[in-house]
């Protein structure tokens, strides 16, 4: 694998498996509220 | 124009629960075969700039536009694509294009539980050891067409098909038993688990792929680094970075397939978004059901299929292969999964992670019709499931009959699940960023919303999604019209395709009757509510 398919692969994966990390921390991070 | 229940409107259980029902639905066969399939045809990386140009332009905002479509009608008592096209849309043509939002799921269920089957039954033989057909490429061949009937019409009502039939049955009643159960404890239920589990099953085989090494000494070029680099180098030997993106067919394509991973247009996302209550988070839990999708997609797909096809087979076995999602699923990677050590349980959790993201789409596919048949023709849950139930029994029934080169599969999904879902897709961007108005859709995505939603994304979705939506369609049209065994010719020249056609428009016709009975009936509530209203 060339240098280019290393970084197309890192941020590729890196983008999307950070995209997700990030969104299930905030809506974990959130307690349920009264009524919820 | 509020639609009064008698009975309490039906609820999401818990906000995961939702997240992880938007996000089976949007996970599919496509984001572990059709994604690598088309990425290693574009040889490598560069597809992943017209990839994620698409994301940003059409896959995040339409998925954020239907959300907010969908919650906009639950809150007004709606959870049917012509009811909730009614209240944004006050004209009874609006429902009539509503129906859009019960053919689509409806007729994809019908040849889309066909294929979980397959992936079913393909997890059962590779248990067992049915499918360690060896070395030769033929011998999965015939196995595919025996068990899926591809070999002649009717094929599979005899003795040789009562395995595949027996296999769909269960995969029918499945949907039809977690449906009768209701949205949090049948649908929401089963994602909770089934998601999860998919995501395990993906990383085991993922951790075996990322082991092989280069499984034959004798052949080095074969090893685990060349096949991640067919997958994700930029540029090739064959094909530079530069040129691959000046190829238009590659970004209709890129779009295509985030169009159809994230399951814009498909009435699932704006069916499931409508039981939710007035002021939850939509921008939050939209966002995490795409990021949830495209993390499969990416991450696991993008990672498994096509690396480990190339290691066993190489550069030219595996660009034959990639551009058929059903040879390289299941003719080619039954293969390497033979040829693979501990292939057995690794091909085993593949189709088993495949069967689990299928039946997270079928379920979902048949819940918009449900809500019409409850809230419009006054349905409850037995009778609509009952009624459901037989319909797609006649439209599995003609999919299973007309098996032969999959005409009546290939039919439905070209007419249905690639041009009726442009359609909807377009219809759904307009009625967000035209009828309802970027202002009041905004406030609508805004309301309850944990993150920020972009200013910016009104604009994106009033200009750049409707017109590169119809960019894209008008490039797929052009490219139909050109093309010399175009899908109209087909229907000219090919009689089953043909009879596929008609059974489409029939079925069609039927929804829409019972769409025209619903409006009848709405209209006929609020004209007595009028009356008793001083």
């Amino acid at each position: 694998m060339t240098l280019g398919g290393w970084i197309t692969m890192l941020l590729s994966v890196g983008f999307v498996t950070g995209l997700l990390a990030w969104c299930v921390w905030l809506v974990i991070r959130k307690r349920p509220e009264p009524g919820d | 124009m509020d639609a009064s229940h008698a009975k309490k409107p039906e609820r999401w259980g818990t906000r995961i629960g939702v997240i992880l029902a938007v996000t089976g639905g949007a996970v599919g066969l496509g984001n572990f075969l059709r994604f690598p399939g088309l990425a290693a045809k574009y040889e490598g990386g560069a597809f992943m700039i017209p990839y994620f140009t698409a994301l940003l332009v059409l896959g995040f905002p339409l998925a954020w536009a239907e959300w907010a479509l969908g919650r906009y009608g639950g809150s007004r008592g709606f959870n049917s694509g012509p009811g909730i096209f009614r209240t944004i849309w006050r004209t009874r043509t609006s429902a009539y294009f509503g129906t859009l939002v019960l053919i689509v799921p409806v007729l994809v269920y019908m040849y889309y539980v066909f294929i979980e089957a397959w992936c079913l039954g393909y997890a059962w033989y590779t248990a067992f050891g049915a499918l360690d057909l060896g070395p030769e490429k033929g011998a999965y061949v015939d196995f595919f067409a025996e068990f899926t009937g591809s070999g002649g019409n009717g094929s599979l009502f005899s003795a040789a098909g009562a395995p595949t039939l027996a296999f769909l049955a269960l995969c029918f009643a499945a949907n039809l038993g977690l449906i009768y159960r209701g949205l949090s404890k049948g649908i929401e239920w089963f994602c909770r688990w089934a998601m999860p589990a998919l995501v395990i099953c993906a990383l085991v085989v993922l951790v075996r792929v990322l082991t092989l090494g280069t499984p034959d000494p004798v052949r080095p070029e074969l090893s685990l680094d060349a096949g991640l680099g067919f997958m994700w180098n930029p540029s090739t030997q064959h094909v530079g970075f530069l040129e691959s993106l000046a190829n238009p067919q590659m970004w209709m394509e890129a779009a295509g397939q985030i169009f159809f991973s994230v399951a814009i247009g498909f009435g699932i996302i704006i069916t499931y978004a409508s039981y939710l209550k007035p002021r939850d988070d939509i921008a939050l839990s939209g966002l995490t059901s795409v990021a949830g999708n495209e993390f499969c997609e990416v991450a696991l797909g993008g990672m498994i299929t096509i690396p480990a096809a190339f290691v066993f087979l190489g550069r030219e076995e595996v660009l034959r292969s990639a551009g058929s999602t059903f040879d390289l699923g299941f003719k080619t990677l039954p293969m390497i999964f033979h040829a693979m050590p501990l292939g057995r349980l690794v091909g085993t959790l593949f189709f088993f992670l495949l069967f689990l993201a299928a039946i997270t789409s079928t379920v979902a596919m048949l819940q918009p019709a449900i809500a019409l048949f409850e809230e419009g023709l006054g349905m409850n849950r037995r009778q609509s499931v009952t009624l459901l139930g037989l319909l797609t029994l006649v439209g599995v029934g003609f999919v299973v009959f007309f098996s032969g080169d999959m005409a009546a599969l290939n039919t439905i999904d070209f007419w249905v699940g690639t041009f009726a879902i442009y359609v909807l897709a377009t219809f759904q961007a307009i009625l967000f960023g035209w009828v309802l108005g970027v202002g009041r859709g905004m406030e609508e995505l805004r309301r309850g919303a944990e993150i920020r939603v972009p200013r910016f994304l009104g604009f994106v979705l009033k200009y750049v999604s409707p017109t590169y939506l119809l960019g894209i369609f008008g490039l797929w049209i052009h490219q139909q019209a050109t093309e010399k065994d175009n899908a109209f010719r087909e229907i000219a020249t090919n009689g089953a395709v043909r009879g596929a056609a008609v059974f489409i428009v029939g079925m069609g016709l039927l929804l829409l009757g019972l769409v025209h009975l619903s409006v009848r009936r709405w209209e006929r509530r609020e004209q007595q509510a009028k009356e008793i209203a001083p």
